[in-house]
C-alpha cells in the first residue's frame, strides 16, 4: 500500500510539475508600457476564470458538488486560489471533458468536472479529498 | 506473481493482499492500455483528397540545398528562408542553428533563427495540417527519425510536394531534391518525432491551417526577437482575419512604440481601447503613450480609467497613473 501511495505520489508531482512547466512565466519589465505577451496571459486568466464560474453556476454541477460533501460556495473559493497559469490548464482539462447533450450526459459531465477540479486543488494542496495524492 | 511481491517487499501485508492484487491488476490495465495507444499512433489515417485538399500539389519555386554533413537543420531552414525571400544560405544559417556537441539542431533553435530573420515561424502537426499547408504553396519543414524509436537518427527535410494518388510524398531531403518517399515510409519516419512540422512564412502570410491563438503567439515571438517591423505587419495579418484579437491590437501598439511610432502606437492602443473597454491594459499603455506625447490631459483620463477597471495588474496601473500625475506637478 505505501509503495503504490509514495508511487501515485511521485507520478502526481511529476504530473503537476509538467503540467506548470508548460506555462510560460512572466516577464518582468520596468517600462511602464504592458507586455504583449502579459496582456494576453490576464485575459486568458480573466477568462478562463469566468468560464470556470459559469460551470460551478449549474444546477447540475452544484448537486454533484453537494453530492461530495462540498459546498458550492467552497468549490468557488478553491478555483479562486489557483494562480492565472493554474486555472488556464484547469479550464483546458474542463474543456476536454465529454460535454453530452441530454440530462445523463450533463450529469456524468458534472460528476467528471467535479473529480477535475478536486483532483487538481488537491495536488496542489488547497484541498485534502483524494489519499493517493498525499 | 510471486516474483513481483517480493520486489514490493517492505510495506505489504498479508491482510491487504486481495486489495494489492486489485491495485496491480489496475495498474496491469493501465499499462497494457498505454501500450496499444503507443502502437496505434504510427498507424494514424492520411486524409483523402477532397474538396478542400487537392490529390496532388507540388511547389515548384523551393530551392533545393545540398546538406553538409549532419548539416539538414541549416539547410532545411535556408531553403525555407529562401523560399519566403530572404537571402539566405547553409553556411550563413548553420551558426545561429548548428549545436556541434550535438552534431544537430535543436527545434527551438530552428524556430528562434527563423524569427530573428523576421520570418513566421509556426509549428504544425499531422498529416492533415501538413497537406493543407503544401496545398496552400507553403513549403514545410518535417522532423523525422530515420532510425528507431530506441536508436533514433533525426533529420530535417522540406516537403516540397504530395501525390495521394500515387501514395508519395515529395521532399528535398539530404542530397536528394524532389525525393519522392512513399507515404507508408514518411508517416512511420515523421511519426516518430510526433508529425513535428514547421512553416517559415513572411508575415503578411497566414498559415492555412492558422488558429488565432497560435498565429499571434508567433507574432509574439517575433516582437521577442527585436523584429518589429515584422511584427507589426505580422499583427496586421492577423487583425485582417481576426479583427477582435486582443493580443494583435496590444501588439500592434507596442510593437510600434518599441520602434518609436509613438502616434501609430497611439491609433492601436486607441482602437484597442475601443474594442475592449473592460481591458486595463490597452487604457495603460494609451495613457502612457499619450504622456510621451505631451497629450497629459487624455492620458490622466486613460489611465485612470486602467487603475479603475482593476485586475492583476492594477499595480502597474497605479506606477503608471503615478508617474503622469507626477509629471504634472
Amino acid at each position: 500500500m505505501r509503495t503504490i501511495r509514495r508511487l501515485a505520489k511521485s507520478v502526481s508531482v511529476f504530473v503537476t510539475v509538467s503540467m506548470l512547466s508548460l506555462v510560460v512565466p512572466y516577464q518582468s519589465c520596468l517600462a511602464a508600457v504592458i507586455g504583449t505577451e502579459t496582456a494576453l496571459d490576464v485575459a486568458r486568466g480573466q477568462e478562463a476564470r469566468q468560464y470556470l464560474e459559469g460551470v460551478l453556476a449549474r444546477e447540475v454541477v452544484q448537486k454533484a458538488l453537494t453530492a461530495q460533501g462540498i459546498d458550492p460556495k467552497e468549490a468557488e473559493r478553491r478555483v479562486e486560489g489557483l494562480s492565472n497559469a493554474e486555472v488556464v490548464r484547469l479550464a483546458k482539462k474542463v474543456e476536454e471533458l465529454p460535454a453530452g447533450g441530454d440530462a445523463l450526459g450533463a450529469i456524468i459531465f458534472a460528476g467528471l468536472f467535479v473529480f477535475v477540479v478536486l483532483l487538481v486543488t488537491d495536488i496542489l494542496g488547497y484541498t485534502d479529498v483524494f489519499p493517493f495524492v498525499k | 506473481m510471486l516474483a513481483r511481491r517480493a520486489d514490493f517487499g517492505s510495506g505489504f501485508h498479508s491482510g491487504q493482499s486481495n486489495q494489492f492484487q486489485a491495485y496491480l491488476a489496475f495498474l496491469l490495465f493501465i499499462a497494457i492500455n498505454l501500450m496499444f495507444i503507443g502502437c496505434a499512433m504510427p498507424q494514424r489515417k492520411w486524409p483523402q483528397p477532397g474538396e478542400h485538399l487537392p490529390s496532388r500539389h507540388e511547389l515548384e519555386s523551393v530551392p533545393f540545398y545540398p546538406q553538409k554533413a549532419f548539416h539538414c537543420g541549416p539547410a532545411t531552414l535556408a531553403m525555407a528562408l529562401a523560399w519566403s525571400g530572404i537571402r539566405a544560405d547553409t553556411d550563413t544559417v548553420a551558426p545561429e542553428v548548428f549545436t556541434p556537441s550535438i552534431k544537430g539542431s535543436l527545434q527551438p533553435a530552428m524556430i528562434a533563427a527563423a524569427r530573428r530573420h523576421g520570418r513566421i515561424a509556426y509549428p504544425i502537426s499531422g498529416p492533415v495540417a501538413m497537406l493543407m499547408e503544401v496545398s496552400a504553396g507553403h513549403p514545410v519543414v518535417v522532423l523525422q527519425n530515420l532510425g528507431l524509436s530506441w536508436k533514433p537518427v533525426w533529420h530535417y527535410a522540406v516537403v516540397v510536394g504530395y501525390d495521394l494518388d500515387q501514395g508519395i510524398v515529395i521532399v528535398h531531403s539530404m542530397n536528394t531534391p524532389r525525393k519522392r518517399l512513399s507515404l507508408r515510409v514518411f508517416e512511420n519516419t515523421w511519426a516518430r518525432s510526433g508529425h513535428w512540422g514547421l512553416l517559415v512564412l513572411p508575415p503578411t502570410r497566414l498559415p492555412a491551417t492558422a488558429t488565432q491563438h497560435d498565429f499571434v503567439s508567433a507574432v509574439v515571438g517575433l516582437e521577442k526577437a527585436g523584429q518589429y517591423q515584422a511584427a507589426v505587419q505580422g499583427y496586421k495579418t492577423a487583425l485582417v482575419r481576426w479583427p477582435d484579437s486582443l493580443g494583435a491590437h496590444i501588439g500592434l501598439g507596442n510593437s510600434y512604440y518599441a520602434l518609436g511610432d509613438k502616434r501609430s502606437a497611439e491609433a492601436a492602443f486607441r482602437q484597442a481601447s475601443r474594442r475592449f473597454p473592460t481591458n486595463g491594459s490597452a487604457f495603460n499603455n494609451l495613457a502612457q503613450v499619450l504622456w510621451e506625447l505631451g497629450k497629459h490631459q487624455e492620458a490622466l483620463e486613460a489611465a485612470r480609467k486602467a487603475v479603475k477597471l482593476g485586475g492583476p495588474l492594477v499595480n502597474r496601473y497605479r506606477e503608471t497613473l503615478q508617474q503622469i500625475q507626477a509629471g504634472e506637478r
